[in-house]
């Protein structure tokens, strides 16, 4: 290899390394190496397809992405646009005030539909926003956070994994490297087992609660709500005929009709999907949520409700297991 | 009622809705790229959905209909590359942004005084909305039949001026391409017909859903804040004419304040000495909007107190849709032309501009001529075009063939005479 492309390949490999090894995920700039700050960021996204990892490829892109939003924030309003408009967005200078602030840009909210869907803040939400003729208004950070998402979802998008036939043995060698890095990182978070928890009702959030309390009692449950019950039960692991039994109070309890949507929800039937009940916020825009409790508040998704308070239950039983132990000594 | 009465309700319906198609087939409206759309079909012999048919031309979708006379009529909002493969085959394409405002979910005046429920175990009958357990034996199931009446359709009709005020001035969605039309129930479809919305996930559509219903607002993010230090500090808060959802909490609010009552304001959490200063304040509060708004002038009420207020006010600006419906891609709506199964009426549709002077139970009157004798077990008042009619209680009738009609589908009377 010509010594002259050394330092892009090493720096490549250097920026996967920092977005796999930092948290939260950031590669760094460096200014002064702007040449290869530019050249090593194709290499980087071909080595991230080599490695064919659907971790370390998101984990890069939000690296990357993270990046970017640093800089970005820095520029001024016309660079801004000029980015913004090359990945097709319909956004404008607007200086408006409202209210006591005053808004930098204006935004198509299709277009910023498309990017707030992994933000769970309230500030995020749509309602929560000035919304006029079709924009939604925004200030120059915010317009940098959102590029961001944008930024990600194309990065994710250019690393193909089909390339790693076509590289040369010495950077196959670097990716396998890569790969080493990844598994310890791997080794450090363990993935939770629903089915090795076992089904425990006292630790149902609020929802799941009135809804299974309502499918007891033979109560109307709405066709959301059924859903909602059927797939967070299958999640954590009941079984399809247990489901069947806890519907048969319905007053229109039909036993084919009941088997054939949970067989369904299962992913045993039709695409083969296997569904996962919805988050939070999709339980309040149906109106399913009875109100938070304080473990509510701090979670989105009634699973992760579920997993949390298993995990107190255990940890307090453990204690007390030891607490009784110490006295028996 | 006996099986044999029920067939002959059945054929009647059957015939008349038979004769309208044969006669008013262009009235059925074709949807944009039929060949695109899934269509579904309930037929009058069996109760069961007939899905996944397409057609490629109006014509064909035209003759199908006159041959098969279906109770009722649906097409997909959405679009497909193969739309009479299985669900998952489909290829969908993308959807039109869809909203569905129904009595069913909205509070009303007339409290639904005439539906009526019939609890599935023991039979007691009821009216209004079905209780949830039955006062007769604790059951939790009921049957339900329910009727559109002038108060329910009202606020269905505000509901739906509401939720075209947001798409229009807030989403920017221009009125040409929003349409509308009367569902031919209890209710109004609002069809979005715009390039950009089609390939909206159910994420976006949700978002959509919530900036609509108001769902998530808080009034922290609309204008309500804490502005100054120390002894300078004050509240400041939305005004009546600021713009989108702004504007709405203020008009909200002061809605509200315009007639709440302590018990109102007790269920919001305020404490008594604040509830009796803002009635006692009330004409000077709501003169105060014309300058800096009503913030700093009720003792004790700080912001949290304001965020509850507002946050109410917030409600009564929100539209009441049918939130399950929007969010859905694969939806099947009722095709516009065609007629109700439950009422005989037809979905139709009209200019948005004129939702106001629309009159839902005139123009949905699918039969102009004709009469038929009927027996009503049980029907409240009703109007339909021009003409009012009941209520019948155990009484046999002539009537015009859309009233008859009407009353047929409900399930509420017999064909008496079979001559029509």
């Amino acid at each position: 290899m010509e010594a002259d492309y050394k330092p892009i390949l090493e720096r490549a490999e250097k920026r996967i390394i920092e977005a796999l090894t930092s948290s939260p995920p950031v590669v760094s700039y460096n200014p002064h190496k702007y040449r290869e700050e530019i050249l090593s960021f194709p290499v980087a996204i071909v080595l991230v397809a080599a490695l064919a990892n659907e971790y370390v490829k998101r984990r890069y892109a939000l690296a990357e992405a993270r990046r970017a939003y640093e800089l970005l924030k820095m520029e001024n309003e016309e660079k801004i646009i000029e980015i913004a408009r090359k990945f097709g967005w319909r956004i404008r200078f607007s200086n408006e005030k409202i209210g006591l602030i005053k808004f930098d840009f204006a935004l198509n909210f299709i277009d910023y539909l498309r990017n707030i869907r992994a933000f769970h803040e309230k500030s995020w939400k749509l309602v929560n926003r000035p919304v006029l003729g079709g924009e939604v208004h925004l200030s120059k950070q915010e317009v940098a956070r959102l590029l961001q998402e944008e930024i990600q979802r194309y990065i994710e998008d250019k690393i193909d994994p089909k390339v790693r036939s076509m590289l040369p043995e010495e950077i196959l060698k670097r990716i396998d490297r890569l790969k080493q890095i990844y598994s310890e990182r791997m080794k450090e978070t363990p993935l939770e087992d629903f089915s090795s928890i076992g089904i425990i009702n006292e630790a149902f959030p609020p929802c799941i609660r009135q809804l299974y309390e309502a499918a007891q009692s033979g109560r109307h449950i709405s066709h959301v709500g059924r859903f909602t019950l059927t797939s967070f039960l299958l999640h954590i692991g009941m079984k399809p005929d247990m489901i069947i039994d806890l519907f048969r109070k319905s007053s229109d309890f039909n036993e084919r009709m009941t088997r054939y949507q949970i067989e369904h929800i299962a992913g045993e039937r039709g695409s083969g999907t296997r569904y996962t009940p919805p988050r939070c916020d999709t339980l309040q825009t149906h109106g399913l949520c009875p109100g938070m409790d304080n473990l509510c508040k701090r979670i989105k998704h009634p699973l992760t409700y579920y997993l949390r308070r298993v995990r107190r239950k255990r940890s307090m039983r453990r204690k007390k297991i030891d607490e009784s132990k110490n006295e028996n000594r | 009622m006996n099986p044999k009465m029920k067939i002959d309700n059945q054929s009647f319906i059957r015939k008349k809705f038979s004769e309208f198609y044969n006669e008013n087939v262009d009235r059925i409206e074709i949807p944009k790229s039929i060949e695109s759309r899934e269509f579904g079909f309930t037929l009058f012999k069996e109760k069961i959905m007939v899905r996944h048919k397409s057609f490629m031309r109006a014509e064909d979708l035209k003759e199908f209909i006159k041959r098969a006379v279906p109770s009722n009529v649906y097409y997909s909002a959405a679009y497909y590359s193969l739309p009479e493969a299985k669900m998952e085959e489909k290829g969908w394409l993308g959807s039109d942004l869809f909203f569905d405002i129904d009595a069913d979910h909205i509070p009303t005046e007339c409290n639904k005084e005439h539906d009526v429920w019939t609890c599935r175990k023991c039979g007691l009958k009821g009216k209004g909305s079905a209780p949830s357990r039955c006062p007769n034996c604790g059951n939790e199931s009921f049957e339900e039949k329910t009727w559109p009446c002038e108060i329910c359709l009202e606020a269905a009709r505000v509901e739906t001026m509401k939720l075209i005020d947001m798409l229009t001035e807030d989403l920017g969605f221009s009125i040409k391409n929003i349409k509308c039309s009367f569902s031919g129930h209890r209710g109004y479809h609002i069809q979005v017909d715009n390039e950009d919305v089609l390939k909206l996930d159910s994420i976006a559509r949700k978002e959509i859903v919530d900036y609509v219903t108001g769902t998530g607002i808080d009034a922290v993010f609309h204008g309500l804040e804490e502005v100054g230090s120390g002894r300078a500090r004050m509240l400041v808060g939305p005004n009546l004419d600021d713009p989108g959802w702004r504007g709405r909490a203020a008009r909200g609010t002061y809605e509200f304040l315009l007639t709440a009552s302590a018990r109102d304001l007790k269920k919001l959490g305020l404490n008594r000495r604040v509830i009796e200063e803002l009635i006692a304040n009330r004409d000077m509060m709501l003169k105060s909007w014309k300058t800096s708004g009503p913030w700093n002038m009720i003792k004790g009420l700080g912001l949290e107190g304001w965020r509850k207020i507002i946050n109410h006010g917030i409600k009564l600006q929100s539209a009441k849709i049918d939130t399950v419906v929007t969010v859905d891609i694969h939806r099947l709506i009722r095709l516009p032309g065609t007629l109700h199964g439950k009422t005989g009426l037809l979905k139709i549709s009209f200019p948005t501009n004129e939702i106001e002077s629309f009159d839902p139970l005139k123009e949905s009157v699918a039969f102009r001529e004709g009469e038929a004798k009927i027996y009503v077990e049980e029907a409240p008042k009703f109007r339909l075009g021009e003409e009012v009619f009941g209520p019948f209680k155990n009484q046999t009738v002539n009537l015009p063939i859309s009233a008859a009609l009407f009353l047929l589908c409900k399930n509420a009377g017999r064909v008496v005479n079979q001559s029509v």
